[in-house]
């Protein structure tokens, strides 16, 4: 057993890392721990829709464009659907567009985006053809891609996923092609390792700090894409509630009834920050050279 | 295999760089060979082209940008040149080992040491991971680092740069390389570390047998380690010699150069308390993008003559191993 003091006097100290209560973590990163709450709320209510709120769809005229009450807590809509049980399961369609299209997004544009950084052919021709998808304002593609098929959830998050991935592919191949003149990378291709192992084991672990950043990011850009498509009439079949519907259904009795709009509106607008604070949390932590980048 | 057939036979490579600028010759004809065990010193400026030599016989050099256009090397009776990629790949790391310069940056950030390690041994000897993680401790064991059975769940930034150097060694000799080519190993490093380096891969070279390739710029390292060294200047080897003959007896002007821009400690003649200034080579290494008429070392040499910069001189054998390319060998001030 070796003494416990370094052979060579240079050795830097056992890195343990320090006590951290949940406390310190918080006052440390602030915008991780607020954007997470946010968020954990959010996904709460989401999940529990079905138990905390009523049927969303019911139609009653009865209580057509009441005001919020004690009964209907964010008022009702002009078909007399409560606004609450509405909004409340709003919020599942966005975080699942949210979630799925980050993830999808992710995968796929990491995918393409490892092998232009690491195959000069791959990447003149796959990179041309992100070129050709960026050229389209991603809406407006969107809806293209929606009009060709029909209505539904997953068309929804397909039509998004596509003019999100040359963000990730872009991203992606930078940092692998900034990997790829690391020494590690070299002295990997001097140890004889073979490419799909250099690929998956050597460059993909250190290009993920930067990837969850920024698929945070689209998390945020496909829910509100998701709402603009919604309250265009292209998105979630309107039998679905979205916030976005909700919206547009509100907009004609807007002077009437402000709180149809209003509470799906505010209720977006923390949506979209919470998952930006975290974003930004989590871009402070895992990268700080990026941070100073962007 | 023959008993006296070098390991390593390189004859008149030359690696060129296809560049807007022109056509460079980073290497341009140089041919070497390096027995069992034994250990060569390549010596030069930056940009002499010490470095591209090494990773031409590793075949490193980048496709696109550089290319090996002539010459052969020829590895245990294996010619390297005109292998697959797929074979060289099986024989780097494995049969033929290589150290980088920058210890701080060779090592995979995200991977642990062990894993690093680790990996060669899977990749080349088709151990399990079980088996090759006991290999790690054991080579980092090997290269002295203390408690490495704590040491290699460690990530590259737990460890100094010295330690790092240390894990490079483990890695390249994890396989028993016939082999081991160190770029500049101890460049990077403050100079007790670079001592104790030197003196853990001299002691390992004996202690496996491997032969050694010491590409570097500074000749106390060529003094301790080598034991035969090799000048190289803008692509072309000028000198080389067994080690005690070329610092007794440099022959070339260049050698000599190098030798007079080291600092020493003993030279206070007049016991005046001062030491004289180090002399430099005037001038630059000459652009390699344009062929160079004469001797390339002529326009920054004291000695030059018309016929120095008209032809160029080749190789001849001299007394004692030593070969010299210079019309003026071993005139002028030692």
């Amino acid at each position: 057993m070796p003494s416990s003091i370094p052979a060579s006097g240079t050795e830097a100290p056992a890195a343990e890392a320090p006590p951290q209560g949940p406390w310190t973590f918080a006052r440390r990163n602030p915008t991780i721990v607020i954007g997470g709450l946010l968020m954990l709320v959010l996904v709460g209510i989401a999940l529990a829709a079905p138990w905390i709120a009523g049927d969303p769809l019911k139609l009653a005229p009865v209580n057509r464009l009441r005001p919020p009450s004690e009964r209907f807590w964010f008022g009702t809509d002009q078909f007399g659907r409560d606004v609450y049980a509405r909004t409340v399961h709003g919020a599942r369609v966005s975080l699942v567009v949210g979630f799925s299209v980050a993830i999808a997004a992710s995968l796929i544009g990491l995918a393409i985006g490892l092998l232009c950084g690491f195959y000069r052919t791959v990447d003149a021709i796959a990179m041309r053809i992100m070129d050709g998808i960026m050229a389209i304002p991603s809406i407006l593609l969107a809806i293209a891609l929606i009009t060709l098929t029909r209505p539904g959830l997953w068309v929804v998050i397909a039509a998004i996923v596509i003019p999100e991935i040359p963000r990730i592919v872009r991203l992606t191949r930078s940092v692998v092609l900034s990997l790829r003149a690391q020494p590690f990378i070299e002295a990997a291709i001097a140890g004889g390792t073979r490419t799909p192992r250099l690929l998956l084991r050597h460059i993909l672990p250190n290009t993920l700090a930067p990837l969850i950043v920024q698929s945070t990011y689209i998390a945020a850009s496909a829910i509100l894409t998701e709402a603009g498509l919604s309250f265009l009439g292209v998105g979630v079949p309107p039998e679905i509630p979205s916030w976005g519907n909700i919206i547009a259904q509100g907009r004609s009795f807007f002077l009437i009834a402000p709180w149809s709009i209003l509470i799906p509106g505010v209720f977006l607008a923390v949506m979209v920050l919470g998952v930006n604070m975290l974003g930004d949390g989590l871009r402070d932590r895992l990268d700080p050279r990026l941070a100073r980048r962007m | 295999m023959a008993g006296d057939a070098p390991l390593l036979e390189v004859r008149d490579l030359a690696c060129h760089f296809f560049t807007l600028d022109g056509v460079v010759r980073a290497v341009d004809g140089v041919s070497l060979s390096l027995a069992r065990g034994e250990t060569l010193g390549i010596v030069g400026e930056s940009g002499c082209g010490k470095s591209v030599t090494a990773l031409s016989i590793l075949r490193l050099i980048q496709k696109g940008a550089g290319r090996i256009v002539g010459g052969s090397v020829r590895f245990e009776g294996r010619e390297l040149t005109t292998l697959s990629d797929e074979e060289i790949k099986e024989l780097r790391g494995h049969r033929i080992s290589m150290i980088f310069q920058e210890p701080m940056t060779s090592l995979n950030p995200v991977l642990t040491v062990g894993v690093q390690i680790a990996e060669n041994v899977v990749r080349h000897t088709g151990a399990g991971w079980r088996e090759a993680m006991d290999r790690a401790v054991e080579m980092l064991r090997l290269v002295r680092v203390p408690d490495p059975e704590r040491r290699v769940h460690d990530y590259p930034h737990q460890l100094s740069g010295g330690m790092r150097q240390r894990v490079m060694i483990a890695i390249a000799l994890s396989c028993d390389p016939q082999l081991l080519i160190a770029d500049e190993p101890t460049t990077a490093l403050d100079v007790t570390i670079q001592a104790q380096i030197l003196e853990l891969m001299v002691e390992l070279k004996e202690k496996t047998g491997t032969a050694i390739m010491m590409i570097t710029h500074d000749l106390g390292v060529v003094a301790e380690t080598c034991q035969r060294v090799m000048v190289m200047y803008a692509g072309r080897k000028v000198e080389e010699a067994p080690v005690g003959e070329l610092f007794a007896n440099p022959l070339h002007p260049y050698t000599r150069g190098l030798m007079r821009a080291r600092p020493r400690l003993d030279e206070d003649a007049e016991g005046s308390g001062r030491r004289p200034r180090l002399q430099e080579i005037p001038g630059i290494v000459p652009a390699l993008n344009r062929p160079i008429a004469g001797c390339a070392f002529a326009p920054r040499c004291a000695l030059a003559t018309d016929r120095c910069r008209a032809e160029r001189p080749e190789l001849e054998e001299r007394p004692g191993g030593h070969l010299v390319a210079c019309f003026e060998a071993g005139k002028g001030v030692p």
